[in-house]
């Protein structure tokens, strides 16, 4: 028994899957004897099974019922074996719909997926337990890791699941052998869109569950009405920018990152989600030494991405320092840690704020505009979160149109961009691949970086601190 | 009270309807099944009017189970002084029948929804089933549901609902349930291990689905990839099932 009287407000709703209903109209219109799909007989070595289509045939109807061409009825083919309404005979573990003699047939629609329920656990258990009555020693590596943790997680219901299996198996046998061969295969297809084995893309991902019922009509109260109001009065009020303003801008970005996109170009040395290999992470850590050559390249895109990889800030507070220019980044960074920092903390980081950097002849002067100064100066008496925003966005301005490109034609960033790694791709075979699965680690823990940046942080801070003139004296006189 | 005040009787009044219960759980399991696998009929070739008159006995047939099984069940759970192995395994019988309810239901509201789907009144609905390579219909399915008998005499002539209603039934029986009695679900323990049962009776000369369809894909290629090419090859092809 699952607890499912819960009266609490959370997520417990499927998101709609639209494409459901209309899938289903068509898969039904392919069934017309006149002006359907044509089938014919499967020969195996006991009996023959009617009803089996190629999927030629397929994409042939669905190119001419829907007037489109043969790649977008390749796609709209795959989409349907990969939802499960119609399911491969050969290679049954690739839904996909190949444009040839490989055969399908139709899923029966007890079997169809269904918005409202997921595929229950139970279920799988008393599938995965009728396969092992059936002939033991036939279940994949990833089913027999399914059955492993749904009998510590149902272990009270598993008495009700061996029971249920066995009976299920009995029943099955009463029909015949054609209806027996048919009625596993349709099972067997139902489990595997809907628990797909490894490293298989899954047409019924999706996000978060939903708050509402998205099946539930809305009620139209006085609530409703209200709030579709205030959307269309915020939707008029917000700043409108052209199309072609937004389209050229969006073109920009992605002709810039089209090779930095994980899902458009292949990452190098390889993508862990994929592989389960995690050489990709450790090469692009915040604080390797040598970063990769993908990355050094992202930092020229953008100041906005300089700024945000620390790997990235911690080269250009270098050439800062060679250029004795360090205090603006400082001020920035002083900005940053006030914004996002404890509300108890801010009134102390507004006074060394206003001592280092604002006050007139302070060590680590700023050179902001007199009208932002004034104003910053005055917001300071009394200090929030936000008080150094428009000082903060100043000097990013600055930086950005004068230091940023200097940076890029520095030594020191072309010394990185020559010293950046560029890793060779990895090639596993399928072994190798669950191998890697089953070395899966955990990563490092957050804490322990945290604290790593902490000492870092009062390394620097200890050695930007105004330099003690006497102690210097007498450490040179002593070395004499 | 301790159980030597309790007279033999009682004790074998008891035991008697413990045993009842098993077989009921046993009865439900059965017809749950064969449900089941009807259903799995429905809106595709093999359906038919008949298929839905059988599924609707076979309803009747598990409504008549269940509702006998929850009156005894509670009967035996609210007596109060208890011998310890007797509460187990009440206790269990009462996780398994939430189970087993909670299941049924499922495939009730999935019947529901596929009968009003595909409704079979008009003569163009026959049109709009699915082509599913089924031959035949779930009668023999049916016929096995129907051989179970509940374990006690049915003098309790209670109506069956209609589908919808037997869903909104089984609903309100379980939060009874659940609210009624308080055995944690968690505090049972099961018989079976795992893999369990795999080993057992069902070894026969069933051949795994992957067998079945192997040797299909064989024979359509013609290429026998080493052994011979004689179709009666039964050796050859065994070979390439190794492979």
């Amino acid at each position: 028994m699952t607890i499912k009287f819960i009266r609490d407000h959370g997520q417990h709703y499927r998101p709609r899957m639209a494409c459901l209903a209309k899938v289903e109209a068509m898969v039904l219109e392919m069934q017309d004897s006149k002006s359907g799909v044509k089938s014919s007989e499967q020969k195996l070595n006991i009996t023959s099974i009617p009803h089996v289509v190629t999927g030629q045939d397929i994409l042939a109807w669905i190119a001419n019922h829907m007037k489109v061409d043969a790649q977008e009825a390749q796609t709209i083919g795959t989409m349907l074996v990969a939802y499960g309404f119609i399911y491969p005979l050969q290679d049954h573990k690739k839904l996909i719909l190949k444009p040839d003699v490989s055969l399908y047939r139709f899923q029966t629609p007890y079997f169809w997926p269904v918005q409202k329920w997921k595929a229950d656990n139970t279920d799988y258990a008393i599938y995965l337990a009728k396969r092992n009555i059936r002939k033991k020693g036939t279940l994949d590596v990833y089913e027999q890791e399914y059955y492993k943790n749904l009998h510590k997680w149902l272990n009270h219901k598993w008495d009700f699941i061996v029971m249920q299996a066995k009976e299920q198996y009995r029943a099955g046998k009463e029909r015949n052998k054609a209806d027996r061969v048919v009625f596993d295969c349709q099972e067997r297809a139902y489990w595997i869109v809907h628990r797909p084995p490894p490293r298989t893309h899954s047409a019924m991902d999706y996000g978060v569950d939903r708050l509402i019922d998205p099946n539930a009509e809305e009620n139209k109260t006085f609530d409703y009405y209200r709030r579709i109001i205030i959307f269309t009065q915020q939707a008029i009020m917000r700043s409108k920018v052209k199309s072609t303003v937004s389209l050229g801008a969006i073109l920009k970005h992605m002709t810039t990152y089209k090779d930095h996109d994980p899902f458009l170009a292949p990452c190098l040395p390889s993508n862990p989600w994929q592989t389960d290999d995690s050489s990709y992470w450790d090469l692009n850590m915040r604080n390797v030494e040598i970063p990769t050559k993908m990355r050094v390249e992202r930092w020229s895109f953008s100041f906005f991405e300089l700024l945000n990889d620390p790997r990235g800030r911690t080269d250009f507070k270098v050439f800062l320092k060679k250029e004795f220019s360090g205090e603006n980044l400082a001020f920035w960074e002083a900005a940053e840690e006030m914004k996002w920092g404890t509300a108890s903390s801010i009134s102390e980081k507004a006074q060394t704020i206003f001592k280092t950097f604002l006050a007139p002849g302070a060590p680590r002067w700023i050179n902001i505009d007199g009208r932002t100064m004034g104003l910053t100066v005055k917001g300071l008496e009394h200090p929030h979160r936000y008080v150094l925003d428009a000082a903060q966005t100043h000097i990013f301005m600055l930086m950005k149109k004068d230091t940023f490109y200097r940076y890029l034609k520095s030594p020191v960033y072309k010394d990185i961009q020559k010293k950046a790694l560029s890793p060779a791709p990895h090639n596993f075979t399928p072994s190798q691949l669950e191998q890697n699965a089953q070395n899966r680690k955990p990563g490092i823990n957050p804490i322990i970086i945290w604290q790593q940046e902490e000492e870092e942080r009062a390394k620097a801070a200890a050695a930007a601190g105004p330099i003690d003139i006497k102690k210097l004296m007498a450490s040179k006189l002593d070395r004499k | 009270m301790n159980r030597w005040r309790r007279s033999v009787g009682e004790i074998q009044a008891r035991r008697r309807q413990v045993s009842e219960c098993e077989q009921a759980q046993s009865a439900l399991s059965k017809v749950t099944a064969c449900y089941q696998q009807m259903a799995t009929c429905l809106g595709s070739n093999t359906d038919g009017s008949s298929l839905r008159e059988e599924l609707e006995e076979t309803r009747a047939l598990a409504h008549r189970i269940c509702t006998g099984m929850h009156r005894r069940l509670l009967a035996l759970l609210a007596e109060t002084e208890q011998v310890q192995e007797d509460r187990e395994q009440v206790e269990r019988m009462w996780v398994l029948f939430l189970c087993a309810l909670e299941n049924f239901q499922q495939d009730l509201r999935k019947v529901s929804i596929l009968q009003e789907t595909f409704p079979l009144g008009q003569r163009k609905d026959r049109r709009a089933l699915v082509n599913t390579g089924a031959t035949g219909g779930g009668s023999e399915v049916a016929g096995r549901a129907a051989t179970v008998q509940t374990p006690w005499v049915t003098t309790e002539g209670e109506k069956k609902p209609d589908l919808k209603s037997h869903v909104l039934e089984i609903d309100g029986l379980l939060q009874e349930m659940l609210q009624r009695v308080n055995v944690p679900l968690w505090s049972v323990e099961p018989t079976q291990n795992a893999w369990g049962e795999g080993c057992g009776d069902a070894q026969d000369e069933d051949d795994t689905l992957e067998e079945i369809m192997e040797v299909e894909v064989v024979s359509q290629d013609n290429r026998a990839s080493g052994c011979c090419n004689h179709s009666n090859c039964k050796l050859g092809c065994i070979f390439c099932l190794l492979n």
